[in-house]
């Protein structure tokens, strides 16, 4: 009985799937927090993306990337809570589309 | 026999509630909701031999990472009246790159234009692929100098929080 396997290539499908969902959020969502959790959406299908590489090569690079992506999706998100708090603070929004004062 | 039963599993689960993190008003049942992604990936790293970063996936996203969203999303009380889209035409121009983009993407994984180089698939796994020894043999061999550079990324990002959610500007 031949083992029953998924190809490769149906892990790569479904990190394109939520690759592109994460930009569709990114794109047409008002609020910055769901854009903030959209950007750890795309991270994370090309995590999956990574980690099906390393595996169709049999080499644990694409693992370690996976590791490296982790660490600055976690000083990103920081980072981007921070600013997000602070401009909360001074115009009492987080809406992005509100947020011009450099629109001039 | 297991593993196409898994995948598909997890691939709807993490695939509905992709969706359920992008088209929700309340960002709290967004936030739970990515935490349900986030598990489902790493329920897919196990099939993908790969427990450890499994492993980190739960632990540093859906527990620290979902954490601090949940945090600032209850923080910060965003009142969820307002437009839950970005108004226009910028919102069909969203979607309609978004489709390009999906499209660029389907082909670049189906064809089979980019894949010189790369092994047959079933090249024999070496024996502890994903365990954490391995991963921590080359983390600190060969991936040394990247590591080190991580902790002084991590390093500025403190400090950069500290800075910008101080209460007022030194």
């Amino acid at each position: 009985m031949p083992a029953w396997t998924v190809p490769l290539e149906a892990y790569q499908l479904v990190a394109a799937l939520l690759f592109t969902i994460g930009l569709i959020g990114v794109l047409v969502r008002r609020s910055a927090l769901i854009i903030f959790m959209s950007i750890e959406l795309m991270l994370n299908a090309v995590n999956l993306s990574f980690v099906t590489f390393s595996k169709q090569h049999a080499q644990m690079d694409g693992q370690i990337f996976v590791f490296f992506v982790m660490s600055v999706a976690a000083a990103e998100v920081a980072v981007g809570l921070a600013i997000l708090v602070s401009i909360f603070r001074s115009r009492e929004t987080a809406n992005v589309d509100e947020v011009h004062l450099l629109k001039g | 026999m297991l593993e196409p039963i898994l995948f598909t599993l997890f691939s709807i689960i993490a695939i509905v509630f992709a969706f359920n993190v992008i088209f929700r008003r309340n960002a709290v049942h967004c936030a739970l909701h990515l935490v349900g992604v986030l598990l489902s990936l790493s329920g897919m790293f196990v099939l993908l031999n790969a427990p450890f970063i499994a492993a980190i996936q739960i632990l540093i996203y859906a527990g620290a990472i979902m954490v601090l969203f949940l945090f600032v999303v209850m923080l910060l009380n965003v009142k969820g009246d307002a437009a839950l889209l970005t108004p226009g035409g910028w919102k069909g121009f969203g979607f309609f790159f978004a489709l390009i983009m999906f499209v660029e993407l389907l082909y670049v994984v189906l064809s089979q234009g980019g894949t010189e180089g790369t092994p047959a698939q079933t090249i024999a796994l070496p024996p502890g692929f994903g365990s954490p020894a391995e991963i921590g043999r080359i983390l600190y061999s060969t991936w040394l100098f990247p590591f080190e550079v991580t902790s002084i990324l991590l390093l500025i990002a403190v400090i950069g929080a500290v800075v910008l959610a101080k209460r007022k500007f030194a």
